[in-house]
């Protein structure tokens, strides 16, 4: 531990912290504007100078490493004169026009630092020469006008998300943040994360959908959950006037602090979809509103004939976007009350882990490996937040050997792509083994023998020399992990167990969507099929329904629907109930390793619509049948529980 | 004792800041009290003392040969010299005319607008003001006291007219100085 003195008061910090990070401890206020609390320290701005006895020169602070007995003085007059000087050369550097700029009166932390020192007007005008204002992504604007040069959304594009689509060009004023090469960011590599405009200090980016609706200053902070897929990010709502006006990633939250996706941040409020205020069921052809009672009896009246009906029962399926609450009353309802035939999720079996005893699923450790082995799983397309942990990673130096027969967009940052002939992949994986032991890399009598590497690669169609590349990086890696998605097939699961035996490797799957791991503890599992079931009962909560789903229940005879958002599945149904969207409601989910997290109710439900929990019930109350409440003791038989936000 | 006498202009701005001058409602009886109010846009006298007055304010950026007149009478007839309002502080949106060549900007305002119906001219009077980069305040001309804002909440400017009128600097900051 070092002992300093900062503005006369002793502080003692760790041995390599920066002369900031023991002023935020001993309280002391030192301005920043390029420093970010989830970045490494830049240095850039020369905001946070600060004066160090025996040093002659003004020190950046927030890249000044404590020294034991050092003496520092963040108030004199020579520092707030740098400081002034700092804001001065900013202001003229380019065009900063409050009176028009999304951020004005609290969000800009540019205007903040300058009314801090009191600014009333730029001693030094700027020379007036425009910048571009990049408006080719569809979700925010790049004004470079505004622009301060932090280079914040630069270090969170490499340092958080892993991408490093955005750079500095050019030098001195000529410096300019680009996109790839000076592409339009639009047609860039930019993967549409939005962390640099969240991280953006100024104006410079802007989010398009909520600019101008609310001041972050006067809006609520809500945290929350994203029902995306089964990561289950942290996230912030920003919700103004009962409505949500923008999705935030939470820096502090332990499942990808902060880095949200594409999905996650923007696709939850830019779609535009008819929801549901009332109860609906079908007379003389045609869906009318009614009441709840009416509605709820009418789907009793089917349901109660169909208890123990075998066969010809009801089929249900719930989607994945439901709480667990929810999902534990609907399992119990169908399956134990009525003795349902076919009670499943939206996922039925597609996302089972095969002959795995267990799966690591341990985010971190995608981050954390020296290699990582992919099996048919397109991280970057089905969750890309679990993608930035691996680009991350791969930043890092990690080395990632992809096998896919399909067109994966990993490929571009893979060391190793095979593209096997499909159906080849078990091979394949033997012929890996197999190279391995040839090369020394491992013990011959672990690899099953393969017959020869040529034999492999006419089988498979790959290269005898991607197989011994592919080889190279698995058998000598620290922390393999093997990353497999879903639908490998018996054999292929079987050669990557024989695998990750051999070469000790962790395991990851990443499952579906928001409540996957959740519906699979609650035997949810089964492929849907309603064929001869005379009723189906979709728990589609606020989820869109599957493109054919419509098509698989047109001959079922009855059809009754609990959704937030009408669809042709609503509009096909026999009855329907209205019921809470994401932001309205409060529930558990279980994100794919395991952890259990809840999300908070952020906006009010419009009159007359209930809770996904609430409907299913009601519908065991109508139909006689008691639900046991305690979804959490169904959801852990046997393993430990991970709950809420740790460190 | 004589009451300071304060007159006001404005240049290339858009009479908000005036307006919101006149948005301290009653209380304009209360500075008129304290204050002898001379020439402003919203009196009837046309120029600033000759023998002198005790505040200038000036609204709007310079922009012209005529602006900057303006500016220089105003600024020799007064002790204290106000800049109201950003376009007057920084140059504001005025300001914006910076980004463009005059004779692009001159085309697009007398030639290329969508209600010219016949062959537009741009104006070439000698008599007119010559037009110039739009600038702030005090790069023609010392100022004293900024006030910014867009405009200038009407509470801030009853607090200066207050100050100045009982012989004070107003100190803008904080709450003074803050976007609302």
């Amino acid at each position: 531990m070092i002992s300093i003195t900062i503005d006369g008061k002793n502080v003692e910090v760790p041995s390599g912290s920066t002369v900031l990070e023991a002023a935020r401890q001993a309280g002391v206020h030192i301005p920043t504007l390029c420093d970010h609390p989830s970045l490494k320290p830049y240095g850039g701005c020369r905001l946070c100078v600060v004066e160090v006895e025996g040093m002659r020169t003004l020190q950046a602070s927030c890249t000044l490493p404590v020294n034991q007995g050092m003496v520092v003085h963040t108030q004199t007059p020579r520092v707030t004169r740098a400081r002034q000087f700092v804001l001065d050369l900013i202001f003229s550097e380019r065009n900063h026009f409050c009176m028009y700029c999304q951020k004005t009166g609290g969000d800009c932390e540019l205007q903040n630092a300058a009314y801090e020192l009191d600014m009333t007007h730029w001693p030094l005008q700027p020379g007036w020469s425009p910048f571009p204002v990049d408006a080719s992504n569809p979700y925010f604007v790049f004004d470079h006008n505004r622009c301060i040069l932090c280079r914040r959304c630069v270090r969170a594009c490499a340092e958080l998300v892993g991408v490093s689509t955005l750079g500095v060009e050019n030098r001195g004023a000529s410096s300019m943040v680009v996109a790839d090469y000076g592409l339009p960011i639009g047609e860039s590599t930019c993967v549409s994360c939005g962390v640099c405009v969240q991280i953006c200090p100024t104006g410079a980016l802007i989010d398009r959908t909520s600019a101008y609706l609310g001041k972050e200053v006067t809006a609520s902070r809500v945290a929350d959950i994203c029902l995306g897929c089964s990561l289950g990010c942290g996230i912030e709502l920003l919700v103004h006037e009962d409505r949500v006006l923008r999705v935030d990633g939470d820096w502090s939250a332990p499942v990808s602090g902060g880095v949200i996706c594409e999905r996650g941040r923007y696709h939850s409020l830019t779609d535009e979809q008819e929801r549901l205020h009332t109860p609906l069921v079908r007379r003389n052809g045609r869906l009318t509103p009614t009441g709840w009672e009416d509605a709820l009896e009418e789907v009793a009246r089917r349901l109660r004939p169909l208890r123990g009906a075998g066969q010809n029962g009801v089929a249900a399926l719930a989607s994945t976007r439901l709480p667990a609450e929810a999902l534990n009353a609907f399992a119990q309802l169908f399956r134990e009350a009525l003795g349902s035939p076919v009670v499943t999720s939206s996922e039925e079996d597609r996302f089972l882990p095969g002959p795995f005893e267990r799966l690591d699923n341990r985010l971190l450790d995608l981050e954390e490996a020296g290699c990582v082995l992919a099996l048919q799983a397109d991280l970057f397309a089905s969750h890309p937040s679990a993608g930035f942990y691996l680009r991350r990673g791969l930043s890092a130096g990690g080395k990632l050997v992809l096998i896919d027969a399909q067109e994966n967009s990993m490929a571009e940052v893979a060391d190793v792509y095979a593209r096997p002939q499909p159906g080849s992949e078990a091979a394949l994986i033997q012929g890996i083994l197999q190279a391995a032991a040839e090369l020394g890399l491992l013990d011959s009598d672990l690899a099953p023998s393969a017959g020869s590497l040529s034999g492999v690669s006419r089988t498979t169609g790959v290269s005898a020399e991607t197989i011994a590349a592919a080889a190279r990086h698995i058998a000598p890696a620290h922390n393999l992990l093997i990353v497999f998605g879903s639908g490998l097939g018996d054999e292929t699961a079987q050669a990557l167990r024989t695998l990750a035996e051999i070469f000790e490797a962790k395991l990851f799957s990443p499952l579906g969507g928001a409540n996957s791991r959740a519906a699979q503890q609650y035997c949810l599992k089964q492929p849907f099929t309603p064929a001869g079931c005379h009723a189906v009962y979709i728990a589609l909560g606020d989820d869109q329904p599957a493109p054919d789903l419509l098509e698989r229940v047109r001959d079922v005879p009855f059809l009754a629907v609990q959704a937030s958002y009408a669809s042709p599945l609503t509009e096909a149904a026999d009855v329907v109930l209205p019921v809470e969207t994401w932001t309205e409601q409060e529930g558990h989910y279980l994100n794919l390793e395991g952890r259990l997290q809840k999300t908070a109710r952020a906006t009010t439900a419009p009159a007359g619509v209930r809770s996904n929990l609430e409907v299913l019930d009601a519908l065991a109350q109508a139909v006689g049948v008691k639900i046991n409440p305690d979804w959490e003791a169904a959801l852990f038989p046997d393993s430990p529980v991970t709950t809420g936000r740790e460190p | 004792m004589a009451k300071p006498k304060i007159s006001s202009d404005w240049l290339a701005g858009c009479a908000g800041c005036h307006m919101s001058l006149l948005d301290i409602d009653e209380r304009i009886v209360e500075i008129a009290e304290l204050a002898d109010l001379r020439a402003m846009p919203i009196t009837d006298l046309k120029e600033p003392d000759e023998d002198g007055v005790d505040v200038g304010i000036l609204e709007g950026g310079v922009n012209n040969s005529a602006n900057e007149e303006v500016a220089h009478r105003m600024r020799s007839r007064c002790k204290i010299l106000v800049a109201l309002g950003d376009c007057a502080v920084f140059g504001g949106v005025p300001a914006m005319r910076n980004f463009f060549e005059m004779n692009e900007a001159l085309r697009r305002a007398y030639v290329e607008t969508e209600s010219t119906d016949e062959e537009g001219r741009i104006p070439d009077d000698p008599e007119l003001a010559r037009m110039e980069k739009t600038r702030a305040l005090h790069e023609v001309v010392p100022v004293d006291v900024f006030v910014p804002g867009c405009p200038p909440d009407p509470d801030v400017i009853y607090y200066v007219l207050n100050e100045l009128a009982q012989g004070r600097i107003p100190e803008i900051k904080d709450e003074k100085l803050h976007w609302h």
